[in-house]
C-alpha cells in the first residue's frame, strides 16, 4: 500500500505543473491586467510597475521564473495587496478557511451520517419524511438565501451572535458560519447516507445476518455501516475542498479573511501570482483529499487492495 | 469598482492633470500667499456631554492595497493612512487643506513655496519629523524604482516630477528641499495655487528613512510601522480589519478623542449594512442600492447623504464612425432625462448635472447646456432634428458598454430606453467585468460605456483633464484646441478670479462639443450611529480624519 501513496504523491507533481501551466496561459489571455484603473497609468508608471513585477519580460522567461520561486516555496509577491507575499497572505487566509470548513464539514458529516441512518431505518415513516424534508430544504436553498436567514435571526432579531467579522478565532464569530456550511452540507449527506443505506439493507448479506437473529443495532453497525459509508466517502473530498477553499458566499455574507475571499479579489484584480498561488494550493489539496479518500475506501470494502 | 461586489459604490477615479501647461510668471506679477493657523482638531461645542468610552468601528469598504503611502492609490487605503500618518497639511471635514505638520506656509515665488514645520511633530519612535523625512519620501514616491501607481498623476506639480517618475532625471531633481530641519521648499512646475491642497494627499506623507531601510517591505506591519499620525497601527488582519490606537505622542494629542478605531474592509454593500444594523460598527462605507428611501424613513437622524465632488457620466468614443458627427453625440445626451434619473431610477439623493463642473467645486463655475431647461418635448424634437442632419435614420444600433452590477444596469436600461422611445434608436447592452471594461475604454474599443471620476482634491483641474486633448484621462478621445490653450491660460494665472473665468469658459467650450454625456453628481449615502459626533455632511471630498470624531454620551 506504502508503494501506492508514494505513487500517489509522485503523480502530484505533473498534475500541479500542469494545472499552474494552464492557469498560467489563461491568466495571460484574460482581458484587462493588475493595473488597469479607472485612470489609466500613465507609460511612465506602467514601465515601472512591470519592471518590478518582470512582467516585461516575455512571457515564457516569467513562466520560468515564477516555476523557479515555486520550487524554493515562493509563491510571489502579490499584486493587489502590495505590503504582503502570497506566502504570508495564505499562511494567514488558510487557517480562517480551515477552521470554519473543516468543522462545518466534520459536524455535517456526524450529522449527517446520523440522520440518513434514522431515516433509512425508518423509511416511508413521517420519521423519513421529517428528515428528508428538510435535507431537501438544505439543498435547495442556496447559502446566500440560508446566511440572510441565518443573520436575521440570530443577529438582528435575536442579538446573539455577531452578524459577521472575524477576530482571531474567537468563537462567537464562527458560529453562524459554521452553521451555515454545515446546514448546506448536512442535507447532501444525510441524503446520500439514506439512499446508500437502503441500499445495503436490502442486500444478502444482511438478510443472511437479520436470519441468524442478530439484533438490529449490530447488524447495521457492524454490517451495513460499513458498505453504507462508501458514496458518502465519495462525496466528502469535493465537499471537503468546496467548504475549505472556496465558500465564497459564506466568506463574503459574514466578512471573513478566508482563502475565498483571496480567490475573487485575486480573479478581480488580475493577481496573477495570488491567483496561481491559491491554485496550487487548492490542487495539492484535491490531490491530497482524493487519495484520502482511496485509502478510506480500502479500509471500507475489504475487496478494494492497493 | 469591482462590479462584483456592489453597484453604486464610487469609481476610484485617479485623475491625472498630466497636460496641464503650466508657464511661468516673472515674480513682479504675483501675489505673495501666508497661511499660519492653529491646530485644527475635533471642534466639540462646549458642554457636550462626552462618553466616557471614546471607541468607533468603521467600515473602510476595502482591504487597503496598502499603508505604504507611496505605494497608495485607493480612496480606502489613503482614509486610513491619514491617520498612521500626517503630511504637511491635511483636509479637514469640508475638504478645506489645514495646517498638518507644517503650522505656516508662504509663497516665495510664482513657482516656490516655503513650509515651516512644527517643531513638536514626532515620529511614533519618538524622534522628531524633519524636512528631511519629507524629502525623503517624496523623492522615494517619484523614483521609478517605488513604482508608485500615482506617481505620475502628482509628479505634474512638482518640478522636475515628470522627468524623475519616467527614469530621465535622478530622484535628487525632484523640487524639493530641506532649508534647515524645520523648512522645507517646495518647486512647483509653474504656478499650482492649489499645492496646500495636494500636499494634503495620503501619498505625500513623510516616511522614516531609518526605519524603511531598516524592515524593507515588512516596514507596514504592526508593531513595525512608524507614523507621524494621531493614531499607531495595533493590529492588522488581512480582509478583515485594522485597528489603531491613540498616539500619545501626537503633537495634538490632547485635541483627540477616540482612544480607539477599528477600521472594517467590508466590501459588500448588504454585509456592510447587517453590520450597522446588528450595532457591530458605527459607521458604514455606502448604502447598498435601492434601499435609500425605506432606510432613510427607517433612520431618519441616522441617515446622511453628502454631496461628493464626484461626476457620473458616459464616456462617447469621439472618433467611432457614428459618435464622430457632434449632432449625433448632442442628441444622445438631449434625451436622456437626468430628473427621472435621479429621483426614479437610481433614487439615491444624487444630483442630476448638464455640464462637467460639480456643485462645490472650486476654481470654477457650473455650467448647464441651455437645453436643460426646455421641456423634454422640445428636446426631443431638436434632438431627431439633429439626427435626420445627421443622416442617422431611427433602427441604427449603438452599442453601451457597462460593467456588471445591477446599479449600472439599471441605469443603462433608464438611457437605452430614452434612446429607443425618443430617438428610436436600439441599444447592444454589453455587460463586462470591470477590467475588461477599463481596458476597453482605455484602449478606444467601445461606443458608449459607464464613468466616473472622483477628485483626490478639490481643484477644478481635476475634471478638465478628462477634456484635455493629450490628457490619459480623456477616454473619449476629444479634443478641442481653444479650451486646452484657455486651460494653459487660466493654470498660468496666479489671479484666483481670472483663473476660475478662463477654466468655467474652457470647460463650456470643450462641453460643447458633447465629448461625454454628464448625468449625475455623486453622493455618498451612509449611516451613521447617532452618538457619533463630528460627522458632516458638508464634506465634498468625504475625509475624515479619526481625530476629527467624538463619542456622544448615550
Amino acid at each position: 500500500m506504502w508503494a501506492y501513496v508514494l505513487r500517489r504523491l509522485l503523480v502530484t507533481i505533473p498534475t500541479v505543473l500542469a494545472v499552474v501551466t494552464l492557469c498560467y496561459m489563461l491568466l495571460h489571455l484574460t482581458p484587462g491586467g493588475p493595473f488597469d484603473a479607472e485612470m489609466k497609468v500613465s507609460d511612465a508608471v506602467l514601465a515601472n510597475l512591470q519592471a518590478k513585477y518582470h512582467l516585461d519580460q516575455p512571457l515564457w522567461k516569467q513562466y520560468l521564473y515564477y516555476l523557479d520561486s515555486l520550487l524554493h516555496g515562493d509563491l510571489g509577491a502579490s499584486f493587489r495587496y502590495a505590503d504582503w507575499s502570497v506566502n504570508d497572505l495564505v499562511a494567514r487566509a488558510l487557517p480562517v478557511s480551515l477552521v470554519i470548513g473543516g468543522t462545518g464539514l466534520v459536524i455535517a458529516v456526524l450529522a449527517g451520517i446520523a440522520l440518513g441512518i434514522v431515516a433509512a431505518l425508518r423509511q416511508n415513516t413521517v420519521v423519513d419524511y421529517v428528515v428528508m424534508l428538510l435535507a431537501n430544504i438544505g439543498s435547495v436553498l442556496p447559502s446566500f438565501v440560508l446566511g440572510p436567514v441565518l443573520v436575521l435571526v440570530f443577529a438582528i432579531t435575536l442579538p446573539w451572535l455577531p452578524s459577521g467579522g472575524w477576530d482571531d478565532f474567537a468563537p462567537r464569530y464562527m458560529v453562524l458560519p459554521i452553521a451555515l456550511l454545515t446546514l448546506i452540507n448536512v442535507a447532501i449527506i444525510g441524503r446520500i447516507m439514506r439512499g446508500s443505506l437502503i441500499e445495503v439493507m436490502s442486500s444478502n448479506f444482511i438478510r443472511t445476518a437479520r436470519a441468524k437473529g442478530l439484533p438490529m443495532r449490530v447488524v447495521v453497525l457492524r454490517h451495513a455501516l460499513r458498505p453504507a459509508l462508501l458514496p458518502v466517502v465519495s462525496v466528502i473530498g469535493p465537499l471537503a475542498i468546496s467548504s475549505i477553499t472556496s465558500a465564497i458566499v459564506t466568506e463574503s455574507w459574514f466578512s471573513l479573511p478566508g482563502l475565498g475571499k483571496l480567490i475573487v479579489n485575486g480573479a478581480s484584480d488580475r493577481d496573477y501570482t495570488l491567483v496561481l498561488g491559491l491554485v496550487v494550493l487548492v490542487t495539492v489539496m484535491a490531490v491530497l483529499l482524493n487519495l484520502i479518500v482511496d485509502l478510506a475506501y480500502a479500509w471500507l470494502d475489504p475487496k478494494i487492495r492497493y | 469598482m469591482t462590479s462584483s461586489y456592489t453597484a453604486a459604490r464610487l469609481t476610484k477615479a485617479r485623475p491625472e492633470p498630466t497636460a496641464m501647461t503650466l508657464r511661468r510668471l516673472s515674480f513682479s506679477s504675483l501675489v505673495l500667499g501666508v497661511f499660519a493657523a492653529t491646530a485644527h482638531a475635533a471642534s466639540i461645542p462646549p458642554g457636550t456631554p462626552l462618553a466616557a468610552k471614546q471607541e468607533m468601528v468603521r467600515n473602510n469598504g476595502a482591504e487597503p492595497e496598502s499603508l505604504d503611502p507611496a505605494l497608495t492609490e485607493s480612496v480606502n487605503a489613503a482614509e486610513i493612512e491619514r491617520d498612521l500618518f500626517e503630511g504637511l497639511t491635511a483636509t479637514d471635514h469640508h475638504g478645506n487643506a489645514v495646517p498638518g505638520v507644517a503650522e505656516s506656509w508662504k509663497q516665495t515665488a510664482p513657482d516656490t513655496w516655503v513650509f515651516k514645520l512644527r517643531r513638536n511633530a514626532t515620529w511614533t519612535n519618538g524622534q522628531p519629523v524633519t524636512a528631511d523625512d519629507f524629502v525623503y519620501a517624496w523623492r522615494r514616491f517619484m523614483d521609478p524604482k517605488t513604482a508608485a501607481k500615482l506617481a505620475a498623476t502628482f509628479s505634474v506639480y512638482l518640478a522636475n516630477g515628470a522627468e524623475v517618475v519616467a527614469g530621465k532625471k535622478p530622484p535628487t531633481e525632484l523640487g524639493v528641499r530641506a532649508i534647515d530641519k524645520q523648512t522645507l521648499e517646495v518647486r512647483s512646475a509653474g504656478p499650482v495655487p492649489f499645492l496646500p491642497d495636494v500636499f494634503a494627499s495620503a501619498q505625500f506623507a513623510p516616511v522614516s528613512k531609518a526605519v524603511v531601510d531598516r524592515l524593507g517591505k515588512d516596514w507596514t506591519k504592526p508593531g513595525n510601522l512608524v507614523g507621524n499620525g494621531a493614531y499607531v497601527l495595533k493590529d492588522w488582519q488581512v480582509n478583515s480589519k485594522v485597528v489603531v490606537e491613540k498616539n500619545p505622542g501626537y503633537w495634538d494629542a490632547a485635541n483627540v478623542q477616540l482612544t480607539r478605531v477599528t477600521y472594517f474592509c467590508v466590501e459588500d454593500g448588504n454585509a456592510d449594512l447587517k453590520l450597522y444594523q446588528s450595532g457591530e460598527e458605527d459607521y458604514m462605507q455606502q448604502l447598498p442600492p435601492g434601499v435609500y428611501t425605506s432606510l432613510k424613513a427607517q433612520y431618519p437622524r441616522e441617515m446622511h447623504n453628502s454631496a461628493l465632488l464626484g461626476l457620473r457620466f458616459y464616456a462617447l468614443n469621439n472618433a467611432d464612425p457614428l459618435l464622430k458627427d457632434v449632432r449625433v453625440r448632442k442628441a444622445l445626451s438631449m434625451v436622456i432625462d437626468r430628473d427621472i434619473l435621479a429621483s426614479k431610477v437610481t433614487a439615491d439623493g444624487q444630483a442630476p448635472l448638464y455640464g462637467l463642473a460639480v456643485k462645490g467645486l472650486a476654481a470654477i463655475q457650473q455650467t448647464r447646456y441651455d437645453w436643460a431647461d426646455w421641456p423634454m418635448d422640445k428636446r426631443v424634437a431638436e434632438a431627431r432634428k439633429l439626427l435626420a442632419e445627421a443622416g442617422v435614420k431611427p433602427g441604427t444600433r449603438v452599442k453601451f458598454t457597462y460593467n456588471n452590477s445591477d446599479y449600472h444596469k439599471k441605469m443603462a436600461i433608464f438611457a437605452a430606453s430614452e434612446w429607443k422611445t425618443k430617438l428610436g434608436l436600439d441599444t447592444d447592452m454589453d455587460s463586462l467585468e470591470f477590467k475588461v471594461l477599463i481596458r476597453k475604454r482605455h484602449d478606444g474599443d467601445f461606443q458608449i460605456a459607464r464613468h466616473g471620476w472622483v477628485a483626490t482634491f478639490n481643484d477644478a483641474t481635476i475634471f478638465l483633464t478628462l477634456l484635455q486633448c493629450a490628457s490619459d484621462a480623456n477616454d473619449d478621445r476629444s479634443c478641442n484646441k481653444a479650451a486646452d490653450a484657455l486651460i494653459a491660460q487660466g493654470n498660468a494665472s496666479t489671479d484666483p478670479a481670472r483663473r476660475t473665468a478662463l477654466l468655467t469658459q474652457a470647460a463650456k467650450l470643450a462641453m460643447d462639443d458633447y465629448p461625454m454625456i454628464p448625468l449625475l453628481q455623486y453622493s455618498v449615502p451612509r449611516l451613521v450611529k447617532p452618538w457619533i459626533g463630528g460627522y458632516d455632511d458638508a464634506n465634498p471630498l468625504d475625509r475624515y480624519r479619526s481625530k476629527d470624531f467624538y463619542i456622544l454620551k448615550h
